[in-house]
């Protein structure tokens, strides 16, 4: 039963974080781990370049008021707690190409500006 | 011998079982032990012999029992497995903190060391689980927490919980329901135990009377003490805390609003509900967007009369096709300096914005157009736009350009405006900005002549840990000032004495005092300012010393909760006139944003 329990663990933490997803346990890229911080109106840093494969582990923090990040065309898509209320990690494991992530919790005069990239190379 | 679960199980008993002891002793009597894990003594004594000739724990026949250093870390390390499965069952699979302890306690045993290294360093690498236990480091260490329960902290202290020592579910379903959790700032108000009973009162000056056994199983830290804590161990407690799963955000609807006093010298003081501005969104697909903001300013608005303002600040639509190239279309916030973008009140210090971003750069300065806007790369970044022009018949000696805004009602568009903004965020914390505004505004008085107006810009903002500090300059060009005066001056009887060149810059620098605090953040800061709406006139005009202005501001910001703004400051405006001064100001301001 504990394995059984383990197993399930495994898969709902990778369902729970990004996608594409992988489950703990297959074979696995490196891991990067990558810290933004979120304020109006920009995300800091708001390019990323990684390989793809790679498990992006991306660390969520905002310094000043409820953000969103969302990675367009994925099902990523977190709220940002308040300044000093927490910090949010995706896992995100690209696949080769560009993907656009921005602000999604309306932050604000330039919420529209809270964009950035993540470049994964081949 | 290969820790067994079975003997994971003992060296965490024995562990939890020193920890508890009161006062502290090195051995833990065998009746301790057997009866924490629920059996016998002989079967406990028998155990821990073996566990004796493994070489983790020392036995002392008759007294008790005590990890040895091998010991003492496997059973850290059962602790750490326990106490990162609990948090993550928690922060990532949505579980109630209630509901974990059984899981963990099964896994436990199970989870491999590089499963916990994951769950830790996705987590963020706390230092408490829900309960507010600590969490073991992977070598083992753990740190020590200075706390007490409520059944020894001093009465009528604000203190703050945090940690839970009892795991049974129905408690810890108590305590939530009472507001009772880690992280709560709450107050013995009364403890009688022959009565069995202390009363608490909460944040929100709830009061709770619990029995003296569930008083001693939460363990609190008296306030200044756990804000000494919190100020420097403060983010990991924040971000490590019990924390509810990641949801996806949901708003549609925003606002900010903006409440003053301001008292000038030698005048009565008056309150104003300067801003209430709502924002109000439509996704009509995950590419485009409506976005608008509705402001009624001074609270009231009444049809000819020199009340408040109904404005529509924004309404556009943005089309957002790439990173590097989106459109937008409607009523748009021109991109010129730091406040006109970043007007929300719990953005800046300051009750009131700087005067430069008000008589030199009209904000709120929003008209109707049409533009582009994204990212080019490197943390580089821009907007330009083509809109309705300014005015030039509304400009005046005192307050510059500002009343020329057409503010997208009926606005004059027979010829266009084009501003533009080149933004550099590639530095985590620095903002570097630079933004132009240019077009013909005198179609009042064309085609006798026409006002080309001008305004360059530059500013600079920097944010590390505490620290904050912003710059500003910006400067504005009007041609044909003299044929525009004489054109006034024929109009109204007076020449305004509008200058050919204005100018204003401020530099700020802030610190916040306290930061991360249950209570809130507190931040001083001082601004001095220059600003002069007459930096150059036509010929034959003769600048007035008292639009030569200067300001000096000081005061500090409260902030309860992020999106929330106390404010307080003095302001002492000087000019070079000897006759005409402006007067010195004390204001209090409450803004906010959600």
């Amino acid at each position: 039963m504990r394995y059984l329990t383990l197993f399930l663990l495994c898969l709902v933490s990778a369902a729970a974080t990004s996608s594409p997803r992988r489950a703990a346990g297959q074979a696995e890229g490196p891991t990067q781990v990558v810290e933004i911080t979120a304020e109006r109106f920009s995300f800091s840093p708001s390019e990323i370049r990684t390989k793809a494969g790679t498990t992006l582990q991306i660390r969520l923090r905002s310094d000043d008021t409820a953000h969103g990040f969302k990675i367009v065309g994925t099902d990523v898509n977190v709220e940002l707690p308040k300044r000093g209320r927490g910090v949010v990690t995706v896992t995100f494991v690209p696949k080769a190409g560009r993907y656009t992530f921005e602000c999604s919790n309306l932050c604000g005069a330039g919420h529209d500006f809270m964009r950035g990239t993540i470049v994964a190379g081949e | 011998m290969l820790p067994s679960s079975t003997v994971e199980n003992y060296l965490k008993a024995i562990y939890l079982g020193a920890m508890s002891l009161t006062p502290p002793q090195r051995l833990v009597p065998m009746g301790h032990l057997s009866s924490a894990l629920g059996v016998v003594p002989g079967t406990a004594t028998t155990m821990v012999k073996a566990l004796a000739e493994s070489g983790l724990v020392e036995y002392e026949p008759y007294v008790g029992v005590a990890l040895t250093p091998a010991g003492e870390k496997l059973a850290a390390l059962v602790l750490r497995r326990h106490r990162l499965v609990e948090l993550f069952l928690v922060r990532v699979m949505g579980y109630g903190w209630d509901e974990v302890h059984e899981e963990a306690e099964q896994l436990e045993h199970v989870v491999s060391e590089r499963l916990i290294d994951r769950m830790d360093e996705m987590l963020g690498r706390p230092e408490v689980d829900p309960h507010g236990d600590p969490i073991p480091t992977a070598d083992g260490h753990i740190k020590r927490q200075e706390a007490q329960s409520l059944m020894t902290c001093p009465i009528g202290t604000p203190v703050t919980v945090m940690r839970v020592v009892d795991q049974d579910r129905s408690f810890l379903r108590f305590l939530e329901k009472h507001q009772l959790k880690p992280g709560a700032a709450i107050e013995v108000e009364d403890r009688d135990p022959a009565a069995d009973s202390v009363r608490v009162r909460g944040s929100d000056d709830q009061r709770i009377t619990i029995g003296t056994r569930a008083a001693s199983k939460l363990l609190v830290q008296v306030a200044h003490t756990a804000l000494v804590l919190m100020l420097l161990v403060l983010p990991a407690l924040a971000q490590d805390g019990p924390a509810p799963a990641p949801r996806s955000p949901q708003k549609v609807l925003s606002g900010y609003m903006d409440f003053h006093y301001n008292k000038p010298e030698f005048a009565d003081g008056a309150l104003d509900f300067h801003r209430f501005v709502l924002l109000v969104t439509h996704s009509f697909s995950d590419r485009i967007r409506f976005v608008s903001e509705l402001e009624v300013e001074h609270a009231l608005v009444e049809g000819g009369e020199e009340k408040g303002e109904l404005e529509l600040e924004q309404a556009y639509i943005d089309f957002l096709l790439s990173r590097s190239f989106n459109v937008r279309a409607g009523m748009v916030l021109m991109p010129v300096g730091i406040i006109n973008e970043r007007h929300e009140p719990p953005n800046y210090y300051g009750v009131e914005r700087p005067f430069v971003d008000t008589v030199i750069v009209p904000t709120t300065w929003f008209e109707t157009g049409v533009g582009v806007h994204g990212e080019i790369g490197r943390g580089w970044r821009y907007r330009g736009y083509i809109t309705a022009p300014l005015n030039a018949a509304e400009f005046s000696a005192e307050e510059g350009i500002r009343e020329g805004r057409q503010k997208g009602s009926r606005a004059n568009a027979g010829r266009v405006g084009t501003t533009g903004r080149l933004e550099y965020v590639g530095v985590r914390g620095l903002t570097l900005g630079t933004s132009g505004w240019s077009g013909p505004s005198g179609f009042e008085f064309r085609p006798r002549f026409d006002v080309p107006v001008r305004l360059a810009e530059a500013d600079a903002r920097y944010s590390r840990d505490r620290f904050e500090a912003k710059a500003e300059f910006a400067q504005v060009w009007i041609d044909n000032a003299d044929l525009l005066n004489d054109a006034l001056a024929r109009r109204v009887g007076v020449n305004p004495n509008i200058g050919r060149a204005m100018r204003g810059y401020y530099a700020e620098g802030a610190y916040r005092i306290v930061s991360g605090a249950r209570f809130g953040d507190v931040g001083a800061f001082a601004r001095y300012e220059k600003f002069n709406t007459q930096h150059r006139m036509a010929a034959g005009d003769v600048p007035l010393r008292q639009f030569d202005r200067d300001a000096w501001v000081v005061g500090a910001t409260y902030w309860p909760d992020p999106d929330i703004a106390v404010k307080m400051d003095y302001s002492i405006v000087s000019s070079r006139s000897s006759v005409i001064q402006a007067p010195n100001s004390f204001n209090v301001g409450l803004g906010w944003w959600f």
